[in-house]
This record gives structure tokens, sequence and C-alpha cells, in this order.
């Protein structure tokens, strides 16, 4: 079976631009079209979070469809299951609005949909190809990848920079 | 040889029960998992049953199986069966129908039912205890020739009710011995926001009192008895006074009960084989050591989880819990209580921020090292990560400051780990 696709965070590589906050809001939008999102009812909601540490850090935070999520299992009206890729989605029909996954998620990235009174969150743009936000991400902070290809790009940077260092 | 199936029974089929044979059918894909409940209807989501007196949702939107995580677990859900008694030596349980059933290993999650207070007349029609669907059922059925409901008691799941009836029009009066409402899970004055949220709602509230008669005619409830004499008219009254573990089938076996069913910390009891989880087990808090017997969903969930490893020959040391662990929306003020929130009097070190819309409470403990419990009402966005530092109990150093401030994000909580 082929592994299914992760969007990894190169922290290294985000410079705190937020173009992947404008492509996320703009691909859960009715109309996928900047200008006339904007005016859209309900408002459609950026899912991907660019917090900011002193000194000078940007951390982009999204939604990481945890393995053993302790969102799908605390959810009181089972609105919230995996896909066959992975996927932790929240159905909106079933959503509540009681905040339980907003109370349990570890990483804070499940928003409240004031308007619609619904949870929402990453769902890794089920009709793109690529997620919107890594699509766009502009120096490649955010990577679309296997775990396995991930973590094999991870190895051969960390041996390049000793092999690097050594010649030093 | 062919291996043995092992032959898994789950006395109580609701959250913990549920949620230990999903774990259990992804371990032993083999064995055999039969979950046994008194109730009449196939398991649901508890805490959805308001919807059942408000008619906004159907009973096939409130079934738990085929939904969420709750997938092709294969378990045999046998309902209206009560079980009577378990024979730890021989391995086997009896069901009300006379019936006995060999298990190879238990778990008992027969959660819990709604603690009711010896008030003169409260067995007249009309008065009732929500925690099944039948009991919404009848609710419901009540509803339509209702005028005006009592509530006593202003727990979170009377709140749920009241809300219920007054969206199908009822008048509502919630009468409470405290000084507000919510006082499990918060002090009164934190309460402010929810009050004025109540009242607007419609709702009508009664303080610093009790019902100390229930009034009935022949066709049931017809009023309330204060203790301060006042009488209230009603047509309906709901008692929202906690719950207490199901545990009166064991009397006469050899599980240890201490108000709860007595676990280890691998979620097993003092017999062999035998399991307990959720409302029906006493836990531990994880901040203070406690022992505590939770009435919530999710702990029973988490705690069902773990007692499913460890029947499957996985040993799982269960953590604990918070004895508060709430999240709900009262009309539209949500609010998150966590932890320890019950400051007064103690050298807890707290920080309270008041706004038109928003309150918030943040707990450390005395020398200000650990966070330990955390209230936030009107906005409560990112509570999770303020939850796992409290779950954690680590020392929250250089991120203090944006706990108190409420501005913490995962930013930090990484960059303080690496």
């Amino acid at each position: 079976m082929s592994q299914p696709k992760e969007i990894f965070v190169r922290l290294d590589r985000c410079v705190g631009c937020h173009t992947c906050n404008i492509a996320c809001t703009v691909e859960h939008s009715k109309s996928k079209n900047l200008f006339e999102s904007i005016s859209e009812h309900p408002t459609p909601k950026n899912r991907v979070y660019v917090e900011w540490v002193p000194t000078d850090h940007k951390v982009p935070v999204l939604c990481r469809h945890c393995e053993d999520a302790p969102c799908m299992h605390a959810c009181i009206s089972g609105a919230i299951s995996r896909t066959e890729e992975g996927v932790v989605i929240t159905n909106s029909h079933k959503c509540i609005g009681c905040w339980t996954c907003v109370m349990v998620c570890p990483y804070g990235v499940i928003g409240r949909h004031l308007e619609t009174h619904k949870a929402y969150r990453c769902d890794r743009c089920p009709d793109l190809k690529t997620p919107a936000c890594v699509d766009a991400c502009p120096t490649q902070a955010l990577v679309y990848r296997t775990v396995e290809a991930f973590s094999g790009d991870v190895r051969q940077d960390a041996a390049r920079k000793m092999i690097s260092e050594e010649r030093r | 040889m062919v291996a043995k199936q092992t032959r898994y029974v789950i006395i109580g089929a609701s959250a913990a029960g549920m949620a230990a044979a999903e774990t259990i059918r992804k371990l032993d894909s083999k064995g055999s998992i039969t979950a046994l409940s008194k109730e009449q209807d196939m398991p649901y989501f508890r805490p959805m049953i308001p919807f059942m007196i408000t008619g906004k949702k159907k009973f096939s939107e409130m079934m738990l199986i085929g939904q969420g995580p709750y997938q092709n677990a294969n378990i045999n859900v046998r309902l209206n069966s009560t079980v009577e008694a378990v024979h730890t030596t021989d391995q086997t349980i009896s069901i009300k129908s006379g019936e006995e059933l060999p298990y190879d290993k238990l778990l008992i999650a027969t959660g819990s039912r709604p603690h009711i207070p010896p008030i003169a007349g409260i067995e007249a029609e009309g008065v009732f205890a929500l925690r099944t669907l039948s009991d919404a059922r009848a609710m419901a059925l009540r509803a339509e020739r209702t005028k005006h409901a009592v509530m006593l008691g202003g727990g979170l799941l009377n709140l749920k009710t009241a809300f219920a009836l007054l969206e199908r029009g009822l008048e509502v009066t919630l009468i409470i011995q405290s000084p507000e409402v919510l006082s499990q899970l918060m002090e009164p004055n934190d309460t402010t926001l929810i009050r004025d949220t109540l009242i607007r709602a419609g709702l009508r509230m009664i303080t610093g009192c009790s019902a100390s008669r229930i009034l009935s005619d022949a066709n049931g409830v017809n009023g309330v008895l204060l203790d301060d004499g006042r009488e209230v008219v009603c047509q309906m009254v709901c008692i929202g006074k906690g719950v207490r573990p199901n545990v009166d089938f064991l009397s006469q076996s050899s599980i240890r009960v201490d108000q709860g069913v007595v676990v280890d910390r691998f979620t097993a009891c003092n017999a062999l084989n035998v399991f307990a989880a959720g409302d029906v087990a006493v836990t531990f808090d994880s901040t203070t050591g406690e022992r505590i017997v939770t009435g919530l969903w999710t702990n029973a969930v988490e705690m069902g989880h773990c007692a499913g490893r460890n029947m499957a020959g996985q040993p799982t040391e269960y953590t604990g819990t918070l004895g508060i662990l709430n999240a709900t929306q009262v009309a539209d003020v949500p609010f998150v209580s966590m932890g320890i929130v019950h400051t007064s009097g103690t050298d807890y070190e707290t920080y309270v921020a008041s706004a038109p819309k928003a309150y918030r409470k943040l707990v450390f403990t005395p020398d200000g090292a650990k966070l330990v419990g955390a209230l936030f009402v009107g906005d409560i966005s990112r509570a999770g990560l303020y939850r796992y530092l409290i779950r954690e109990g680590r020392a929250v150093k250089g991120i203090k400051s944006f706990i108190i401030r409420r501005q913490l994000h995962y930013g930090h909580i990484l960059k303080e780990t690496i």
C-alpha cells in the first residue's frame, strides 16, 4: 500500500509571510476566489496558523491528524472520523458545537465558526492534489510528502551538514 | 493447533464499553466481543439526548456504531440484558433472563445513574432524572402537556435540559441550593457571564433553596414545595443532582467496590481477568492524585480505550484524568473548565481577568511553577493547549506570562521543548 502524504513544516524556512493563510481561506470558500470570498457568508475560514515566538521564530501550526486523535475520541456526537487516507475530518452536519474537540486538541488548531456554530480544521484539501497552503508557500516551509520521503530528506540534509562540517 | 478465541464480555454498551470494544477489535481480530446493555436502544451518544427533547435530532442521528471512530468493530450488542451477578471463580455472569454467560476477559462499564435525593413525593409521574434515551422520550411526551418545568440542581445536565425545554416553549425555573449555577465547575464569582445569558434566555432562577416536597395529583406532579415555604406550580420536575456508579449487581461478588469499582493502574479489578472503566470505576485525578469517580463521556472513552488494550493483552497504564474537564456552550456563551478551578481559601496562585464578553481564570500551584487549572468563559479558543499543560504537569517556566495573558499557542510549547 502506498503511504499517504502529510503536510510537514520546515521551521527553518518559514519567513512568516502568511501566504498559506490566504491560500487556505480561499480554498475553503465557495467561490475559491480571493476577492469574492471576502464577502461570502458564512465567512470562509483559515485553518493554518502562523505563530510567532520571540525572539523571532515563525511557527506554522496545523492539524496533525494525530494517529491517536484525541478530538475524534472525545467527540460526543460522532462527528469526527478518519478517512481512508488517514485524514481526520469533522462532519459539520453532525457537529453540535459543544467544543469538546477544542478542549482536547493539544495543538490548538481546531477553530470555532461562530456564524455556523461548527468546529473546523485542516482537511488537507480533499479536492486538490496538493493542499493549498503547501502549494502557495513561497519558501517551501510547508511540504506535502510521505513520512518515509520526508524523513529521508531530513536524514540526507543532516548527513550533508555533517560532511560539510568535517571538510571545514 | 488453532489458538483459542478469546471471549470478551463487556457489561454496559456506552462510552467506556464501546470504546473498549473498538480498541479490542483493533488488537484482536478473532476474539468474540459481546456488549450487554440493559437499555432498549442500540448504543448512542448519551450527551446528545437533550436533542430528543427538542426534536432537533432523530435517534438515527445519535447512534454510535458506524459514526466517528466506531466503525467495523464487529461487536455483538445485546439489548435489554441486565446483568445480575458476576461469578469470578468460574468466570461467568448471570443475566436477568436466567442465562449464564462465560467470559475470558470481562469489562465492567455499567456507568452511573442519577442520584435521587430523598424528597417526599419524588416518585410522582412527571418527575424525571434524564439519563437514558427512554428518559428523554418520556420527557418529550410529558413536555407536550407541561406549561412550567422545575429543575432541581444547577449542574450542566440540568442546564442543557432546561435549554431543551425552553426551546420547546416551556417556562423553566431552576432551583439551586448553591448561590450560583454550575458550582461543580466554577466558583460563584466566575459565573457572571453565564448567569446573564441564562436570564436573557428566559430561565428563572431561585437560589439558596431546595425542594422539600413534590406535590402531585392524578395527573402527576403539579407543584414543588420549597424549604422556605414557597410553592411553585409546575407540571414537570427534573432532577440533576449528580450521578452514582452502578455497582449494586456486584454486592455478592468478590470484586472490590468503594463508591465505584476499584481498579489498579492497569484498569484491572482485584479479580482475575476483570477490568473496569468509565463512570463506574474509581480513577484518580492526574493533578491532585486524589481518587475520583467522574461522570464524563470523554473520560469514559479514554479509560475504555486503556481497558481495551489491557484486556487484549497489551498492558497499558492509565494515566488518570482531570476530575473537572468540561466544555460546552450555554446559549451563546461557550465555556471550558479544566483541573483545579475552585481556589477560594486555598494558596493556589490564581490569575483572573474579566472583560465584557470573556472571563478567564488560570490556576497555578502555590509555588507558581505548574498550571493546574483553567477556566475560560466566552473565549475558549486553544483551550486544548492549557489542558495539555495541566495534564502533563510540566513546569511552565518561560511561557507563564503567555498563559496568564491567554496568548499561548503551540509555537510557545514547541520552543520550550526543543
